[in-house]
């Protein structure tokens, strides 16, 4: 597998950039300059993307949920731009009443449900959910607690549930229409990862936990449909109909085929050198799923295809999340990916670090398409909405540099900004 | 033949294709040079010869006061270095082949102890995530030593930690951890030739297994070693086995095998001091002992691993006995360990009772089930000398057995 270093497309002056790179050429489109130089502001972008959806339930589903249990403050009030502090470079909509602790999870909602909902989960222990609305308000809706953390959530497919995974070793589903929810899952330790798989036959959630198993659940049963053992413990997955993506400790990286009943499919010898971090499974041009992006510690990604035609030359790695750009005699300051997430339109890639930045590449093109500025805090988590308008990501601690640094008060921010046009592929040369 | 005095200046333009000759032994290591009266003149032309691989530097000084002629006139002093260069292609590069380290790696083992170093020093000074394992190339397995936790875990730890107002054993622990850490990566910086040795065998023997390698480096896997967290009853606990340190210190670098795996089979009762003697002993008993685990479905790994742990205190007595004498029996040849250490393991976990009933099952069904087939012979039909190219690290020319291997030394 060779390692690449990809290209970046070198921007404006006014954006200071670690990577030196070769210079490259000025974009080819000039309409693409002016829109950034001339960028609006983001609630007015937000807007006019989101916009294009149908939006007119959305005023109506607010009686989708019942009575919201409040945050305390609600409200749709902004926070006063503290211009002093770094906590938003990039200026993007922030979401109101953000948890408390680190956010370990953003999942927005499914494109059967109007409107764009997102989830947050947390190491409050709680999962919130928002409405986020076309002119990029978002309002509280809901939250629900477990008893430990909460490592990982996501929806149904149908939009009207959500399974939250925690510390406290279960797994629960929340029914939004009714704001209850039931615990669903048991593990022996910790549970990391969970994802609702659709199946023409079947349906059920998929646990992931360290305790090196992968559990699939009917959510009316205790006990789970079927058990699949790990090597090791899962530290994280990501499940695209037929295929689902398990990577775990100790670089061990399995994919399993979804078709009549979950059963692993290849075990994968890791193209990475160090521990796995995030996984993402992107699609091909008809919508199948056919690779995967494996994230870890050491500030890499790589690409890999499951069968592709020619795999010495398809599956790459990538660097990214690093401090001095091509500068080889400085020692680079290297940081983890801690979240990936493809658009599902254009299909080029997120990836979001430790080093408080977040990055969008093309990976057919193994270019970068765009790096942001630095955020004071890591950002732990990233998703887009099921049409690719809005790129959520979170910045908050993400343990990195042990707890020495943490800081209990520091505030834990969501942004979402729009995807729309930033991640459009580039034009292969 | 002449000698061509091109190609001792290091320039040649025939190459392979001159019509003189190309004596190979100038190039070679000085002691290599034929032992003569002409042995002088070519200590000087060896040297001269090394001069030319760097950017010439040529002294007609030196090339003169030689006794030029003298040296290189007459084919008959150049018997030898004739053969020689007959033997071996004529090579204008022999002279970097010296340069070849007298420990005798080759050129892939070199890349890869190079990279180790190079990646080593990427780590210390990068500031990343300290916990993770790590292998110097992609399909490789992970070098053993290092320690994986997540940030989650260490997170999770300390939530719980500071919730029984614990957290000085947190940091404790942790600031273990980082010490073990840092020791094994100062190791891997500068690796001795015993080190690079068990780094390169750890490295190869498990290649060709790498799916045990994923199964086994768990084991180790969840015990945080905080010493005394059994208190804490609440959620963690029982996936982190609080015990006092249960993995082997990376101090026992040379720990062969695959991962995490080398450190924990064989200690598998916590309490027992987990260094073992013999390096090579003990890692070539977490091999089999990997290898007889792999017959089984993982779930029992999973039952070993978190459930039965008081369970294995006692198996760590029995356990760290039967490793004891393996490696006496194992230095005659790295694999002979292998069956014997598995059968051995395999008793010890049965005598602990707990899970290791599912383990011993399997492996004991196993090679009285497929060993009898086509596919593998028996141990009883093999003659010695092929029992000893099996348990070989490599195969020696004309002595290659034309049976199949025993399924006993196989991993799979």
């Amino acid at each position: 597998m060779r390692e690449k270093q990809l290209r970046t497309r070198r921007p404006q002056s006014a954006v200071p950039t670690p990577a030196a790179g070769a210079p490259a050429p000025p974009p080819p489109l000039c309409s693409r300059r002016l829109r950034r130089e001339a960028r609006p502001a983001p609630c007015a972008a937000l807007r006019r993307a989101v916009s294009r959806e149908v939006s007119s339930a959305v005023r109506t589903r607010m009686s989708l949920f019942g009575s919201t249990s409040g945050f305390g403050t609600g409200g749709t009030s902004m926070f006063g731009s503290t211009t002093a502090d770094n906590h938003n470079p990039m200026k993007d909509i922030e979401v109101t009443s953000p948890p408390d602790d680190s956010i370990s999870c953003l999942a927005f909602s499914p494109p059967t449900l109007p409107g764009n909902f997102l989830i947050a989960g947390s190491w409050a222990n709680d999962v919130r959910c928002w409405e986020v609305q076309d002119n990029g308000q978002t309002i509280p809706k809901a939250q629900q607690m477990h008893t430990g953390p909460v490592l990982d959530g996501c929806w149904s497919d149908d939009g009207s549930k959500v399974f939250t995974a925690s510390c406290d070793k279960t797994a629960k589903m929340w029914d939004l229409n009714s704001n209850q929810a039931i615990q669903i899952a048991q593990h022996d330790a910790p549970v990391k990862t969970i994802h609702w798989i659709k199946a023409p036959n079947y349906s059920c959630v998929m646990t992931g936990s360290w305790d090196k198993t992968l559990k699939f659940w009917d959510t009316r049963s205790p006990t789970p449909m079927m058990t699949l053992q790990l090597p090791e413990r899962c530290y994280c997955a990501d499940v695209v109909h037929p295929m689902a993506a398990v990577a775990t400790a100790e670089r061990g990286l399995i994919v399993y085929q979804l078709e009549n009943q979950p059963s692993e499919f290849r075990r994968i010898e890791s193209p990475l050198k160090h521990q796995h971090r995030c996984v993402a499974i992107f699609k091909d041009k008809v919508n199948k799923p056919t690779g995967f992006a494996l994230g870890s510690i050491e500030g890499r990604v790589a690409i890999h295809y499951i069968n592709p035609p020619n795999p010495a030359k398809d599956n790459f790695t990538f660097k990214c999340h690093r401090s001095n750009g091509t500068n080889t005699s400085a020692p680079q300051d290297i940081y983890a990916v801690n979240g990936i997430a493809f658009h599902p339109v254009h299909g080029t890639l997120a990836t979001v670090g430790s080093d408080g930045r977040f990055s969008f590449w093309d990976k057919d093109a193994r270019t970068k398409l765009k790096t942001s500025e630095q955020l004071d805090q890591p950002i732990s988590a990233c998703c887009f909405n099921h049409n690719g308008n809005i790129f959520a990501y979170a910045s908050s601690y993400d343990w990195s540099k042990g707890h020495e640094f943490y800081n209990p008060q520091k505030k834990n921010y969501i942004f979402l900004r729009n995807a729309a046009e930033e991640l459009k592929p580039r034009n292969k040369k | 033949m002449t000698i061509c005095q091109f190609f001792l200046q290091g320039r040649c333009r025939f190459g392979d294709r001159c019509w003189n000759e190309h004596p190979r032994g100038g190039g070679g290591r000085p002691h290599s040079g034929p032992v003569r009266g002409a042995g002088g003149g070519w200590g000087a032309a060896s040297q001269r010869y090394a001069n030319v691989i760097q950017p010439p530097i040529f002294k007609h000084s030196t090339w003169g006061g030689s006794g030029d002629g003298g040296g290189f006139s007459g084919a008959s002093d150049f018997g030898s270095p004739g053969n020689k260069s007959a033997v071996f292609s004529q090579n204008r590069f022999s002279a970097l082949s010296s340069a070849h380290p007298a420990d005798g790696f080759s050129d892939e083992e070199q890349r890869l102890l190079d990279c180790v170093a190079k990646d080593m020093a990427t780590w210390e000074s990068s500031g990343q995530w300290m916990f993770s394992c790590y292998s110097p190339e992609a399909g490789k397995p992970n070098v053993s030593g290092f320690r994986e936790f997540s940030a989650e875990e260490v997170r999770l730890e300390y939530y719980n930690c500071s919730a029984n107002n614990n957290t000085e054993n947190y940091i404790n622990s942790v600031n273990q951890l980082v010490q073990e850490w840092r020791n094994r990566l100062q190791e891997l910086k500068a690796l001795n030739a015993s080190g690079k040795e068990s780094l390169l065998s750890q490295l190869k023997n498990a290649v060709t297994q790498p799916l045990p390698s994923l199964g086994f480096g768990g084991q180790q896997a969840s015990s945080f070693g905080f010493p005394s967290f059994p208190v804490s009853s609440s959620s963690s606990a029982a996936s982190f086995s609080f015990k006092a340190n249960p993995s082997v210190p990376p101090g026992n670098a040379a720990a062969v095998g695959s991962s995490a795996a080398a450190s924990n089979p064989p200690t598998f009762g916590v309490t027992s001091s987990p260094s073992v003697p013999n390096p090579v002993g003990s890692g070539n008993s977490s091999a089999p002992s990997a290898a007889s685990f792999s017959f089984k479905t993982s779930g029992t790994t999973s039952g070993c691993g978190t459930s039965g742990l008081s369970g294995f205190g006692s198996s760590a007595a029995a356990n760290s006995s039967s490793t004891a004498p393996l490696p006496v029996s194992a230095t005659p040849s790295a694999a002979t360990g292998t069956s014997q250490s598995g059968a051995s393991s395999a008793s010890a976990a049965q005598t602990a009772g707990a899970s290791g009933h599912n383990v011993t099952s399997a492996p004991s069904a196993v090679p009285n089930g497929i060993a009898s087939d086509k596919l593998y012979t028996p141990r009883s039909e093999l003659t010695a000398e092929e029992l000893e190219q099996f348990e070989a690290k490599r195969f020696t020319l004309g002595k290659i057995p034309l049976k199949p291997p025993p399924i006993d030394l196989l991993y799979l």
